[in-house]
Order: structure tokens, then sequence, then C-alpha cells
């Protein structure tokens, strides 16, 4: 039996020890009309050789995006990861170890932890940074929860360029408790409606929380809806991609109360979605609302530098039902990834990856432009991807599939208004001749 | 100096007028342990007797704080945000908490007095 | 400097040129994005990569871990991960799809989540099962919101959740987010859920019980269908808390205890790697009462192709964007397959027998308060210790410098200086007899050389750390300091 090392001579000791005759004697407990009569109806276990071919099988009948000539992002994005980044991340010690309550045979996890909130901080502008969250969904939704908390109010703004599924996960969270969430949909030109948001923001509102770059690709005006928040004591929410900060102002200094989103750019694999990791960052007076665990920098009984889990009083196993959230774990793993990705690319480098994203994204504009029968609905300010029209766009879509051309993410899928639009994305992996080769394409299609 | 009141909760009050500062005894002190944080309220705040009006923390426990009286939160000693350790170093002086005006002071007529108070640790420790 | 961290190593490297620049026109963000939108500077360290592969390599150094250390933390099931699980996460046909690739390209991600889910069936008696949630924290929070949303069809008026004094602090702190009120029931002398008090606090605003089966003392729940009866006679449901699943494999089933709805921690039971915290992942299935409450999407067959179906009609919503940590799924299907109906069975006779061996051999050195057959786990009290000085910290700081990971302490909060102790099923009998001698002598330790233990750990790269400091004056980012 795989993964077992007692022998049943061994076995028998034990059970001698114990004084018992057999193992079924341990179950005594159990009332008999609950036991399993028979085994379980499942195959046979089998050798790690036919494991291996019957999942590598499965894994064969997926094609990997690298397959394609792809623009598909909305969420997920196809960077480039350097060979040392899951290297590192195998590494037994960090893999297979469990979350660092015992401080002194965990310094490592926690360092490089404390490492990954610094980055997060010297992203985002902010004074602190959690451990991570599960996700980008998860992360914005416990991130209104805390504005909630801090203002005691139970009215939420959220603009309806959020990530479609992240609002769906916000809705989620929040239908436990009693609180209302209005939905502000875009302006004609896709940014947020600042002025609505003028004219109808009341006091009673804890909450505004927007995306930027929102899921079509723009980027907001972080200050101006800061500003309007703050004249009625509400809180600011921002969800971002954490790589657009590379270029774009920390959001801290416009102004915004929480930033949080999904980490995934940063060095983390497409993963089919999952695992990422959702961070989550704020300024230090909401440090004790903020949930999930946060490693503190501290010293030993020597005086030495050391670290530790620390403000451990808001959370589940020591408030219960009082705790901030009912988080436990987080994506230590993923965010230690992050934090080592960051380091081997460091800012020139990463500022470059952001720079050649957005620059092959207004390529790829520039040049979809020119085609006849497309048309682009908003003004180019965007990092990375951006929205645009064509007639009959789930046909052209499928077209371009025919072509091994994955040509972005339709929009009309979550987005009734926008039925024949698609969102599409360029990373730095991006050469030119791709892009060239999807325009091309999509003329040779339009043409019929 | 006002007389000094103890409420089975482990708070202290002491009465000056209709004053009523409080803060935690020396036995609650040392059970919880080195003070980590204290979560107080606003002046203006309201308080109910018998209910929480703040927090204390060690790294590994939360406790709530009880009033002893109903009232008004007339002062709040905004220093122990920075200084947590005063809960431990001294309890009945810079550790003080919060100052009440009180609604009704005869509601401290429930308290006990300090002989009462020891014997009641005395009990609760066994 | 500080060489040893991250932001002080070197001033500057020269670049690595991970990605070539691609030869399209060299656009200014200032050309597009107004100036005020626009970053000044990126504050980040520049690096050569053989500095932070050894910086990250020497991190790791300094960690125990399942592969490097016996690591009997109780609740967390630290058996061993196995590695081909990780070659096939890994796998370019799992690990760099995206979640927005079209069905017919995903035929294999879709049917290995399909065959998965049928298998958990078998394993568990439940009808259905969702891998959106990425914990088992977020699986108790699906499940609550299930519990929540059929009530509230039924129009039953539900306020109150039932959770033992031992149960896990999310389970509380679940119940809180779904708006309901914890009503904790207080074990009766032998470590079980007093039947006449359960009796006494549940009516018909009860909408559920949340249990641990075996709960947090290692112990089963005899009384189970009883407690079944008298939570579903008023109309509640039974969550199932399946955190301590691994000795029930193939033995009995959740749904023959006559749970409505549980979560499986895949990174316990099901051998996927702990990561230092996560990522994890909660399965959570359902009977066939809460089936159409299920957060979408699902993954259906229809002649022989898969695809997600989000009509599900009373659903509760999304937990996650995308479809759950899939790759940890990849990790837990291939341990599933491997293992087969016998292994399943195997691994809980043994994660039985290796807890109730340690239980037997150190009953005499350390008190067992609830002596019962133990199941998985076994929770010590070391009061005795305690009182010639040395508490349960320190026994668990002690066992560090014999290369042992300290069990879990104070906890389940019932026991006083509690240490729990889960060997799983994974652990040789060797490895067993090393941990037993080890803690007999550290009690012979506190007897002839109190301050040795008191003062532990002694091997480790740092001394007991600061806590207390670390909580009065956080420092939780590094900052430049000085010039």
């Amino acid at each position: 039996m795989p993964y077992i090392l007692n022998t049943n001579e061994e076995i028998k000791q034990m059970l001698k020890a114990i004084g018992v005759d057999s193992v079924e004697e341990l179950y005594s407990a159990l009332p008999p009309e609950i036991k399993l009569k028979e085994s379980l109806n499942l195959p046979s276990g089998l050798s790690e050789f036919d494991v291996k071919k019957k999942v590598t099988a499965l894994s064969e009948r997926n094609k990997p995006l690298e397959k394609y000539n792809s623009f598909l992002g909305a969420g997920c994005y196809d960077h480039y990861i350097p060979a040392a980044v899951s290297f590192i991340l195998s590494r037994s010690q960090f893999l297979t170890a469990y979350t660092p309550y015992q401080s002194e045979c965990s310094q490592g996890i926690l360092q490089a932890i404390y490492e990954y909130q610094s980055y997060i901080c010297l992203l985002t502008g902010m004074d602190v940074s959690n451990a991570s969250l599960f996700d980008g969904a998860s992360a914005l939704a416990e991130a209104v929860l805390m504005t909630l908390r801090i203002s005691r109010k139970k009215r939420v703004v959220i603009s309806s360029t959020i990530h479609p599924e992240y609002k769906e996960t916000l809705k989620t969270y929040l239908s436990g408790f009693d609180f209302m969430i209005e939905e502000f949909v875009p302006k004609s030109d896709g940014f947020f409606d600042l002025e609505k948001l003028r004219d109808t923001l009341r006091n009673d509102v804890g909450c505004v929380a927007f995306q930027s770059p929102n899921f079509l690709g723009l980027i907001e005006d972080a200050e101006k809806l800061s500003e309007l928040a703050k004249k009625v004591q509400a809180l600011t929410v921002m969800v971002t991609n954490p790589l657009s900060l590379a270029i774009l102002k920390d959001p801290a200094r416009s102004g915004v109360d929480i930033v949080c989103g999904d980490g995934q750019p940063l060095g983390g694999s497409l993963n089919f979605g999952g695992p990422s990791l959702g961070f989550i960052a704020t300024k230090n007076e909401n440090t004790r609302q903020m949930p999930g665990r946060i490693v503190g920098k501290t010293e030993d009984k020597k005086g030495d530098i050391a670290y530790c889990l620390t403000l451990q009083t808001r959370e589940q196993h020591i408030r219960r039902e009082k705790a901030t959230s009912n988080i436990c774990s987080n994506q230590s793993l993923n965010a230690i990834g992050a934090a080592v990705y960051l380091s081997l690319i460091g800012s020139e480098g990463l500022k470059e990856v952001a720079l050649n994203s957005f620059r092959n994204t207004q390529y790829l504009y520039q040049r979809l432009k020119e085609v006849r029968g497309v048309k682009i609905p908003f003004e180019p300010r965007f990092f990375n991807e951006f929205v645009w029209e064509v007639e009959n766009a789930p046909k052209i879509m499928n077209a371009f599939y025919d072509k091994n051309i994955i040509a972005g993410y339709f929009l009309g899928e979550s987005f009734p208004q926008y039925k024949n639009s698609i969102l599409s994305c360029c990373t730095e992996k991006k050469k030119k001749s791709e892009i060239d080769e999807m325009v091309f394409s999509l003329a040779e299609v339009l043409r019929g | 100096m006002g007389e000094l009141r103890f409420a089975k909760s482990h708070e202290w009050a002491r009465v000056d007028n209709d004053i009523i500062t409080v803060g935690i005894t020396d036995y609650a002190q040392k059970e919880l342990g080195d003070i980590v944080f204290v979560e107080l309220p606003k002046v203006g705040d309201s308080v109910q007797r018998g209910s929480a009006f703040g927090t204390i923390e060690s790294t590994k426990t939360a406790s709530e704080l009880y009033a002893p009286v109903s009232g008004k939160v007339a002062e709040v000693n905004s220093e122990l945000t920075s200084n947590p350790q005063w809960v431990n170093e001294d309890p009945l002086g810079r550790g003080w908490m919060i100052a009440i005006k009180a609604n009704d002071s005869s509601e401290l007529g429930s308290l006990m007095d300090e002989p009462a108070y020891e014997q009641f640790i005395e009990k609760e420790s066994h | 400097m500080d060489k040893e961290n991250i932001f002080e190593k070197r001033e500057s490297a020269p670049k690595a040129d991970y990605v070539a620049a691609t030869g399209v026109p060299l656009k200014k963000p200032s050309d597009v994005i107004p100036q005020k939108l626009l970053r000044a500077q990126l504050p980040l360290p520049n690096l050569g990569e053989l500095d932070v592969v050894r910086h990250y390599s020497h991190l790791a150094q300094l960690n125990f871990s399942v592969d490097t250390h016996f690591y009997p933390l109780g609740s967390c099931t630290m058996k061993y991960n196995p590695k081909i699980n990780e070659s096939m996460a890994r796998l370019e046909g799992f690990s760099a799809i995206h979640p927005y690739q079209s069905q017919d390209a995903i035929q294999g991600a879709l049917e290995l989540i399909y065959d998965f889910e049928q298998l958990l069936c078998e394993v568990t008696g439940m009808k259905r099962f969702t891998f959106q949630p990425s914990s088992g924290a977020q699986g108790e929070l699906a499940g609550m919101l299930m519990i929540r949303k059929y009530h509230e069809i039924k129009k039953r008026k539900k306020t109150k959740v039932i959770i033992p004094d031992s149960a896990h602090g999310t389970n509380p702190a679940t119940a809180s987010m779904c708006g309901y009120q914890t009503i904790v029931i207080e074990s009766d002398s032998g470590g079980l859920v007093d039947i006449d008090k359960l009796k006494k606090v549940v009516d018909d605003e009860v909408a559920a019980i949340m249990l641990t089966n075996p709960n947090t003392l290692g112990l089963f729940e005899e009384r189970i269908l009883e407690i079944k009866d008298i939570i579903h006679n008023k109309g509640g449901l039974l969550y199932y808390d399946g955190a301590n699943l691994n000795p029930l494999l193939g033995i009995t089933k959740p749904s023959l205890m006559g749970f409505d709805v549980i979560h499986l921690n895949l990174h316990k039971t099901f051998s996927t790697p702990h990561g230092c915290g996560g990522p994890g992942a909660g399965a959570v299935g359902v009977g066939e009462i809460l089936e159409d409450f299920l957060p979408v999407p699902v993954v259906n067959k229809k002649n022989k192709s898969y695809y997600f179906d989000y009509a599900i009609k009373r659903s509760i919503g999304r937990l996650k964007s995308f479809y759950g940590n899939f790759t940890v799924l990849v990790r837990a299907y291939t341990y599933l397959l491997r293992l087969g109906k016998e292994g399943l069975l195997q691994t809980a006779h043994n994660a039985v027998i290796n807890a109730n061996y340690i239980k037997e051999k150190l009953k005499d050195y350390y008190e067992v308060p609830y002596p019962k057959t133990c199941m998985h786990e076994v929770v010590f009290s070391c009061t005795s210790q305690k009182e010639k000085g040395a508490a349960a910290l320190d026994i668990a700081k002690r066992l560090i410098d014999y290369g042992i990971h300290p069990p879990t302490m104070y906890f389940p909060l019932i026991v006083k200086e509690a240490l729990m102790v889960e060997p799983t099923e994974t652990e040789s009998k060797d490895t067993l007899d090393y941990f037993i001698k080890v803690m007999k002598e550290i009690d012979k330790e506190i007897d002839n050389d109190l301050e040795k233990v008191k003062d532990a750990p002694h091997t480790t790269p740092v001394k007991r750390v600061d806590e207390v400091k670390a909580a009065r004056s956080p420092n939780l980012k590094w900052e430049r300091t000085g010039v």
C-alpha cells in the first residue's frame, strides 16, 4: 500500500500495546448501523505509473494557452514566469510546511511573508498588507465587509465594471448580513459615473467600491472618486491589477482607503483560474479591522531580529464568533511566489513587463482601429486590455478559434449592453508578428 | 481621591461626585498577562451598566470591558493606545481607561468594596 | 545595511532580460494616460538571480516541514504529500490553461472535476459536490449559506446555530458571517456533545448544528444518530466539518451519520501540501435537499462531453472567481486514484492505530483527560507538568530541539494545557517510538533541568520570539531607515 510504512508485524505489535486484538475493536464507539458492511464502490488503487498515465492523458485533452495566439485576459493573465519561481516554491520546506504558528522553526516562512507584505505596501503605497487572502474576488468581499465594520453603515455603492465574478462573490459574502448593494453602471464612455455619484451619494453609504483599470480596461480617476466618497465619510475600495501599479499612481496617494485584487499577474501560473492569491492593503488606522494573518517583525529573547504572526486577536481561533472573518488559511505559497517573482524581476524588470504589456496593447488597438468594420467605443486610456466591437462578435470569435487564435473575452457574456464587444489583452509575451497575424486574420474573416 | 468599588467582571470604579473613573484590577491584569492593545469608546458615547464599552487584548486573548454604571463617556485615556503596558504596570493609576458621567450614581451600590472584592477573587482563584 | 533583508542586499544589478522587447512602437503611458494618474517612481530592489535564489533557499532552510520533520500537529492532518501529485499538478495541460478558454479545449480538466466528484460522492455518500471553496473555512461559509437559503425558501424563522465548545474557531465565525447567533453547547464529562443540554437548547429557531466527528478531542460522537434526530425533528440541518474525516475513510460515511452538508479539507485528508498555510481546497458535498443551492457553476456531462452548468435554480452564487483551486484538485484526485478503496481503508486504520499507540505509551506520563479509545488524534493535558513549572508551551518548544514539530497547543479550549497530537497514518512505528521516547525524556527533564525546558528551543535560528513586542508596536513592513 502506498504511503503507509507500518508493516503487518508492527501493526500487530502496536495493537497488542494498545490492548486490542484487532483494529475493528478501535471502532467500537461507532453505532453498528452506520458502519459500512461492504467496501466502498471505488476502483482499486493503481500503481504510480498507471496513475501517471491516466492523469497525464486527461491533461493532454486540454490545450494549453500557449498553443494559441491568445489575447485572453479578463482577470487571469499570461505573463512570463522566470524558471526560478517554481524552483523555489518546490522546495519542501516551503511546500510541505504548515502555517507558521511556531515561530522558532518557521523563521524563513515568516520572513518571506513579511517581505511579501512589504512588496504589496511598496506597490500600493499603503501602510499595511496582510499575508494574503484566497483570490481577488474574496479579497473584494473581505475589503467591503471591512469598510462596513469601520463605518458602521449598511449601504455599499459598487461600480458595475468590477470583474463580474468578483461582484457575484461579493454578493454571496454579503448575503448573510442586512447590507444593501447599489450598482452604478458606467457612463457611455466606459468610466465610473462621477456626476451621478456626486449628486446621489448620501450619508448612509459606508463604502464605494470600484476597479481600476476597470473590467473594460479603462483607468479610472481614483482621486476624484475618493474625494467624493470622503464627503459622506464613506471608505473607498479599489480593485486593481498589481502589475498596473508599476506605471500607475499608487492608490494610497489617490486617497483610496483599501486596495485589493488578485496577485496572479505577479508570477502566478494560470492554473485554470486557481490557486492564485488575493491581496489586500490599507492604512494604519484600519489595521485592526483587517482580516487574515499578518506577520510582524520583532525580536527574540536575545534581542536578535525575529518574525512572528501578530495581531492574532482579530482572528477566528481567538475571537470565534466575534472575529473579523472566518478566514483561517491564506495562500502563503502563492504569496511567497509573488515575493520571489518581484525580487527576481526587480523594479526595472517590473516596469518593463508593465510597459511592454502596455505598448503591445496600444499597438493592437492602433492596428484594430484601422480595420473596417471594427469600432472602438472608448478612448485609449488603458493599461493592458481594451474593448472593441464588431458585428456578430461571437461568430467572429469562433472563426478566430478555427485559425488557432483566441481574440479575447466575449463581453456579451456578462454585460448584455456590450453584446458585440470583445475584451482583448496583450502581455509582454506577445510578439509584434502575433498581433499582426491577429489583425490580418480579422480582416480576412470580415471579408468572408 | 474618591472611594474604590469593584465589579465581578474585575473592573474598578473610583467615584468622584458624578464622575466615575474606570479601569481593570491588578488581579485582572495579572490573569490577562501582557496587555498589547486596549480599545476604548469616544468621548460623548453612551455606555450601559453591564454592557461592553471596550476590549482589552493580550497576544492570545481578547476580553470585553464592562461598564459599572450607565452614562456618557466624559474622558478617555487615549494614551493607552500607544502605552498598553500601563495597564500592567499601574492598573489603578496610569492604566485608567475611561471616566463616565453617571446617569445615576446609586447604581454603584451593587458593586463590591475592597474587602468584599478580595474575598471574591480568593474564591474565584480556587 | 542588513544583508539578510531582500530590500537591502545591493543597490543595483544588471537587468536579467526575462522577456525581450517585441518590436512594437515604443509608446509612452503619458501619451494616452493623464500624467496625474501615473507613477513617479517604483522603489523595489534590483537584484541578480543568484542573490534571490540564495536568499530564498536560505529562508527555506530555516523551516520545519513534513518532508524534513515529524509534524504531529493535531487537527491539521500533516500526512506525507506524495510527489506524484506534484508532477501531475505541474503538467502544462493543467497549470497553463486559462479559465475562459472554450470548453472543447478544456475537456480533460472538466472530466477530472467530474470524475473526482463521483469518487467523493461514493466516499461520503453525498449527492453532489462543489469545488469552489478555497479552504475549509470558505467551505463552511458555502455550506452555511446554503442552509440559510434553504430555510429562507421554506419560510422558516431560523436564528441560531448550535456549536459544541470543542469546535474549531472557524465554526462560530462562519455562523456569524451567515447572520446566525451561536449557541455553544458544553461537552459532557466524556468529552462528547451533552445530549440532555442539547435537547434543552434546541427549538424551532435552530438552523443547524455544526459538528466535527470525530471531534477535536479525537473522540467519536457515539450518539450521533440521536443528535441527528433532535436537530432534524425541529427542522434544523446537520453541518459536518470534515477536518477529521481521515480515520473514517471506508468505515462509515457522513451521509450515514445523518449530515446534510459537509466540507472536506483536501489539504488534510487528501494529502495536498499545506504550502505554509495555503493554498488548500474545501470541497463541499450536499445531500439531495441542498442540491439546488450549490454555488455556480457545477460540471455536468452530456453526450460524452463535459460542460459548466450555471443553471442551478436557487444557487447561493459564487464564492470565488473561476472554478476553485483547480491544481489542488488535480493533486487530491491523483492521490485518490493511487489509494483506491483498499488504500483509503488502510489510511483510516493506520491513522487510528498510530494515535492510540501514542496515547497508550504516554498516558502514564501525560494526563489524558478523556481516556476513551481515540480516533485519529489524542489530546494530552500537561497540568501535572505545569505544576512542576513547565507549561504545554514549554514542552512544545522543547520538542523542536529534538527535531519534532510541536503538536497543536492549547486547543481544544476545554482542555487545560492541551497538546493535541495527530500522527497521521504515514508515519512509521519507528518515528512514533522516537516521539514517545522524547516526550518521556522531556518529562524527566522537567524534574531534573527545568530551565532547559523553559528556555527551549536551543537549536533554532532564533530563541523564543517576543510576541508581546510584536503586538504592542507592530512592524508589519520593511521601510528604508537612515541614509
